[in-house]
């Protein structure tokens, strides 16, 4: 084991992805402290996204490495990390849109019953699972809609049921990609007040663009520009940097 | 004389010749190919038929006075034809493009590929009603006959022009695309249409005229194979998928990997015809299975990493009609009449085949895999299990139960071949792995090639049961059936089942909620390919012969074609889809070549007009009544709050 | 005030599948002005020039220009009417040399700026004719997906974001071109996040947020409220 900084989840050092000919990422450094909300924010095209799919292992990266927990995680595979604790959400609603509700959410308690290979056994086995299902779904309110398609969801649902699915896993470490995008006010307040929620027991480094929700919940915020890290603090400091506010509306020398 | 390594140089340059030459016909076949791949995202099946059609234009315009007597129309020769025929071909495609392939754009892959395998089968069907299987003669034209003595050997001047003249269609073709204003239009297409579009270049009409491009092309091939090979139906056919094998070689959409490919192979064959005969036909097959362990994305090929399975399913989980619990007695109370209403051995074929749609259904409806190769599992296990029981003397159960292993072990590695590539490149891999079973059957002489292993002895059920008794043999084919079908009811509904349908709808979340998708998919593919060894075993029983029929591609795409009248992902449908297909094919059999024809429409009707078969369009009827129901029932009741409660 | 106006946006609506992003957008561009959309990301001004475009399919509203409904129009078609889209990710094609990215588009009237012209106005390119496209550095891609668009003779550019990503050297190249663009009388609706640059150029501004305009500034009213405007923009 890894002794240094164990109060750091992650530890990203020299990250790089070069895709065709430019970096969309080089050379960030980044550490997510345990139990902390991290907002990743920067104009588009900063390499927020690209950051995000490194570290849960959808893209390999140039250069680099990534540890989680002391762990170097760099080489393994997405389903690995995900095993590991990183669940991630994408930024369109990452549902099962065929599968009921109650369905989206036991198949991600289902994986440590140990039974997901067992091709002869009847699903009725997984029923030992109602209960915690039931308890996700209340905490988004959708317990209601349990037994329904999910693809009949309004879209602010679906998301709030993808945040029940992620939170099965019971994740030491939840990336959320852009969580409020395309959502109505009403529903962005319930799932940042979700967030803070969820935020008890865990760490979540999430991409935002709404900066009233990352106010609100970030303890840590990291700005991205151009694929580089620009500046690193809490919501008060970020917002009277000089480099920041040039990065978000324009240096003064244009 | 002197020998090369044991080998009479005349041998050895005659089929590097005769290699080359066929090279030449690849390029062209799989440059056209990979052009509307590039452009269209479409698998075009009906590339083959299309090349038939240009030889077959040759030979008509040839044959004007005689097809047209009174109007007095000259014999227009070659020379005309390799003007005039690619032309019309290509028009004809244009118009193929408009009428079928257009409609399929915004659509699943998968159905692009099955609307070109129906066109396929309706046109060479339909020459092959008229034509048979005999081939047409169509001479060397006069400036071209003759030989070039070569100081090695002796070339005819035919085909001498063809490589040259082939060579350049190729180089000029390459020119066009990679260094001209119009290339540069397509390959711009080729990555972003929309932008494309955006600068005012009409993107629709540049479809239909790449698409009428390729298969002129082909029309072009046709020409210039007909005094090389005989003019017949089946010209097309046989090419075709050796020439997907070679676009998946070269890069699915690389046009110099496709003429490269095209040529080496045919050269590489012509070389495994001196050294090891048996292994020319198969040869293609084998380098691209190696070519895939090695490099998934082709020779030329860039990788792509998109996470898609086509979900065509049609079911309702909740549905009654997806409820196996209720539908097994049901079908085992049909199946107890039914040798009583019809033949039994009608009865008994419909069981196997439901049972092989069945379990073809299972990948392709239930994990969204297009595979069409599982005539490879279906006629391993026949000729296995005709083979043990016909020459070892094994009981039929044992019999069976030794094709349903091999099936198993070929479905393992053709998965593990596969299974990390989706859509179209699933469906050409598996296609051209089955190939390779499928020429093994035609040269090995225990498969005794196009005989078959005839007289299999149905023997005796544990050795106490006469299967020579109809009915005996009947309600032991019916406890295999509702046996398999139990098994795949279980399958889709288990804790693994779930995981399936989660890779099905959306891959990339399963990922990231830690399954392995790729690995539950290969055990599905193996199941898949156990069960539909399990009614290929069956069926060599029932039947008593194991043939090249059991191993046809055509047997493959009755699978596919039973999944989709019956309805795609539904558990039902592959058995309402057999029962249709297997009475359609008795009902035309007096029609003879005409049931290839009636099943190609088929195919086309279904992918045009009925995507969601019988069963999911009952389906979608009965969801749509309850809905409105539902809606009536929250309208006479105002003080209901929501339409979810009424269900 | 809409008699003048060439291109006007009324209530537009659109969607991504089920996500919906823009909620009534309402502006307008006149002949000859460099108007801006300014707005954070998300805000919805991507997808109104891409809607604009016909690219976005799922839309409500009105998208007038020269007096003719645009809004259920093809990419194609719209293009041909004299609006060329230069995209926020640029575009350009991997598989195309830089000459070919630069002839691709196609002239839709008379009136396109000449190729020696082009090649003044973007020195780097005529260099690098024959490179691939995407060889190019950031900068120089921006320039070319500029550049290509000129050729058209379309009159009504569409810039998405044009500085996004680039060092300060390469913004002010940019703003130095979309002046002279100007100056020859082509109309530019700009999307920026980089107010600074947009300020210098614009006639107009036009706030965006959650898919909807919620405020309009004059260029001379700038000075006076750029307290306002920091606080739409900035973190």
């Amino acid at each position: 084991m890894n002794a240094v900084s164990t109060d750091n989840i992650i530890e990203a050092s020299g990250l790089t992805k070069n895709f065709a000919g430019f970096a969309a990422v080089s050379d960030v450094d980044l550490n997510v402290r345990r139990h902390s909300i991290h907002a990743l924010i920067g104009p588009n095209g900063a390499g927020k996204t690209t950051t995000f799919n490194l570290i849960t292992k959808f893209l390999a990266p140039s250069s680099g490495r990534i540890l989680y927990n002391g762990t170097d995680i760099t080489s393994e595979s997405p389903a690995r990390v995900a095993r590991r604790g990183i669940v991630r959400s994408f930024q369109i609603s990452a549902i099962f849109p065929r599968m009921t509700v109650g369905e989206n959410v036991r198949i991600a308690l289902q994986r440590p019953l140990g039974t997901s290979f067992r091709f002869w056994q009847s699903e009725r086995s997984l029923r030992v699972l109602s209960e915690r299902v039931d308890e996700l779904l209340t905490a988004v309110g959708l317990t209601d809609q349990r037994d329904q398609t999910a693809a009949g969801l309004p879209y602010g649902r679906k998301r709030a049921l993808e945040f029940a699915t992620t939170l099965a896993l019971e994740p030491e470490l939840m990336l959320l990609d852009e969580p409020t995008s395309g959502l109505g006010n009403e529903d962005v307040d319930r799932i940042a007040e979700l967030i803070r929620k969820v935020s008890a027991n865990r760490t979540i480094l999430m991409v935002e663009h709404n900066l009233s929700v990352v106010s609100r919940l970030a303890d840590m915020i990291t700005v991205l520009a151009r694929g580089r890290i620009l500046a690193e603090g809490d919501y008060s400091e970020i917002s009277n940097n000089q480099q920041v506010i040039e990065a978000y509306i324009g240096g003064e020398d244009d | 004389m002197f020998e090369l390594i044991g080998i009479p140089p005349m041998l050895l340059f005659g089929q590097l010749m005769i290699g080359l030459i066929n090279g030449v016909f690849y390029a062209m076949m799989s440059l056209g190919v990979a052009i509307i791949f590039g452009m269209l995202r479409i698998g075009n099946f009906v590339h083959g038929a299309q090349y038939m059609l240009g030889a077959f234009g040759a030979w008509y315009l040839l044959h004007l006075p005689d097809l047209f007597p009174g109007l007095g129309l000259p014999a227009l020769g070659y020379w005309w034809a390799l003007v005039i025929v690619p032309v019309a071909v290509g028009l004809v495609g244009a118009a193929t493009e408009r009428l079928f392939i257009r409609r399929v754009y915004d659509l699943e892959h998968a159905y692009g590929l099955l609307l070109t395998v129906g066109l396929a089968m309706v046109i060479e069907g339909l020459f092959n009603v008229r034509y048979g299987a005999a081939g047409q003669q169509y001479n060397v034209p006069e400036t071209l006959k003759g030989v070039v003595n070569l100081g090695f050997m002796f070339l005819p001047i035919y085909r001498l022009w063809v490589i040259v003249a082939g060579i350049v269609v190729c180089v000029v073709t390459w020119f066009v695309i990679e260094r001209t204003k119009l290339g540069s239009y397509l390959r711009a297409a080729t990555e972003n249409p929309d932008l494309v579009r955006a600068f005012g270049i009409n993107v629709p009409r540049m479809l239909m005229l790449t698409y009428a491009f390729g298969v002129g092309l082909a029309g072009l091939a046709g020409v210039m194979a007909a005094p090389i090979y005989q003019v017949s139906p089946q010209m097309g056919q046989s090419i075709i998928i050796t020439i997907f094998a070679v676009v998946v070689i070269g890069g699915m959409g690389s046009i110099f990997g496709a003429i490269f490919s095209g040529l080496m192979l045919g050269l590489i064959e012509g070389l495994t015809k001196v050294f090891y005969p048996q292994g020319s036909t198969t040869v293609i097959f084998v380098i691209m299975a190696i070519v895939l362990v090695f490099r998934p994305a082709g020779l030329f090929g860039k990788e792509t990493s998109a996470f898609h399975a086509a979900d065509m399913s049609n079911a309702r989980s909740d549905s009654f009609l997806e409820n196996g619990r209720l539908w097994l007695p049901v079908l085992a109370v049909i199946g107890a009449a039914l040798p009583f209403l019809v033949y039994p051995v009608f009865a008994m074929k419909m069981l196997c085949f439901a049972l092989f749609a069945s379990a073809y259904n299972l990948v392709f409806g239930y994990v969204g895999l297009l595979a069409f190769g599982h005539a490879a599992f279906f006629g391993a296990s026949a000729y296995v299990a005709a083979q043990s029981a016909a020459v070892w003397g094994f009981p039929p159960e044992l019999a069976i139960l030794a094709g349903v292993a091999m099936a198993t072990v070929i479905g393992a590695l053709f998965g593990w071949l596969a299974i990390r590539r989706q859509g179209l490149y699933f469906a050409m891999i598996t296609l051209a792995l089955a190939q390779i079973v499928y020429f093994y059957a035609i040269q090995a002489s225990w498969t005794h090639g196009e005989d078959g292993i005839q007289q299999v002895p149905r023997g005796y059920l544990f050795g106490m049961i006469d299967l020579d008794q109809p009915l005996n043999m009947y309600y032991f084919v019916l406890a295999i059936f509702l046996a398999g079908f139990a098994l795949i009811y279980r399958i889709i509904h288990s804790p693994f089942g779930q995981v399936l349908k989660s890779v099905r709808e959306n891959e990339p979340r399963a990922i990231s909620l830690g399954y392995s998708t790729d690995r539950f998919k290969l055990i599905a593919f193996t199941l898949s390919a156990m069960l539909a060894g399990l009614a290929g075993g069956t069926k060599a029983i029932v039947f008593q012969i194991a043939s090249l029929t059991d191993l046809h591609f055509m047997t493959s795409a009755e699978a596919l074609l039973m999944s989709l009248i019956g309805g795609v992902g539904t558990l039902l449908g592959p058995i309402v889809g057999a029962v249709v297909v297997v009475t359609m094919q008795k009902e035309f059999a007096s029609l003879g070549s005409w049931v290839v024809v009636v099943q190609g429409a088929a195919f086309v009707l279904c992918v045009l007009f009925l995507r969601k078969g019988v069963v999911g369009t009952l389906e979608e009827y009965l969801s749509n009544r309850q809905a409105r129901r539902a809606a009536l029932a929250v309208a006479d009741r105002p003080e209901t709050p929501r339409a979810g409660a009424a269900s | 005030m809409t008699s003048s106006a060439w291109l006007t946006v009324r209530d537009l609506e659109g969607w991504y599948g089920e996500s919906q992003a823009l909620h009534g957008m309402n502006f307008e561009v006149r002949r000859g002005e460099v108007v801006t959309l300014l707005g954070r990301n998300g805000a919805g001004k991507t997808t109104t020039l891409r809607a604009i475009m016909g690219l976005l399919r799922k839309k409500t509203g009105e998208i007038r220009f020269a007096d003719e409904n645009l809004a259920g129009r093809l990419p194609e078609y719209i293009a041909r009417r004299g609006i060329a889209y230069c995209p926020e990710e640029r575009g350009i094609f991997a598989s195309l040399s830089v000459e070919e990215n630069l002839m691709l588009p196609l002239v839709v009237a008379e009136g396109g700026m000449a190729l020696p012209d082009i090649l003044e106005l973007f020195p780097n390119l005529g260099e690098r004719r024959a490179s691939q496209g995407t060889k190019l550095s950031g900068g120089e891609q921006q320039m070319l997906a500029i550049a290509r668009i000129l050729r058209t003779g379309a009159r009504l550019l569409l810039l998405d974001e044009p500085t996004e990503g680039l060092a300060p050297v390469i913004v002010q190249q940019i703003g130095s071109v979309v002046r002279q663009l100007k100056e020859r009388g082509f109309t530019v609706l700009l999307v920026e996040q980089n107010f600074r640059f947009a300020s210098k150029l614009a006639d107009r501004h036009y706030v965006v947020e959650n898919g909807k305009v919620i405020d309009t500034l004059d260029a001379n009213d700038v000075a006076a409220n750029a307290e306002r405007i920091q606080k739409y923009l900035k973190v």
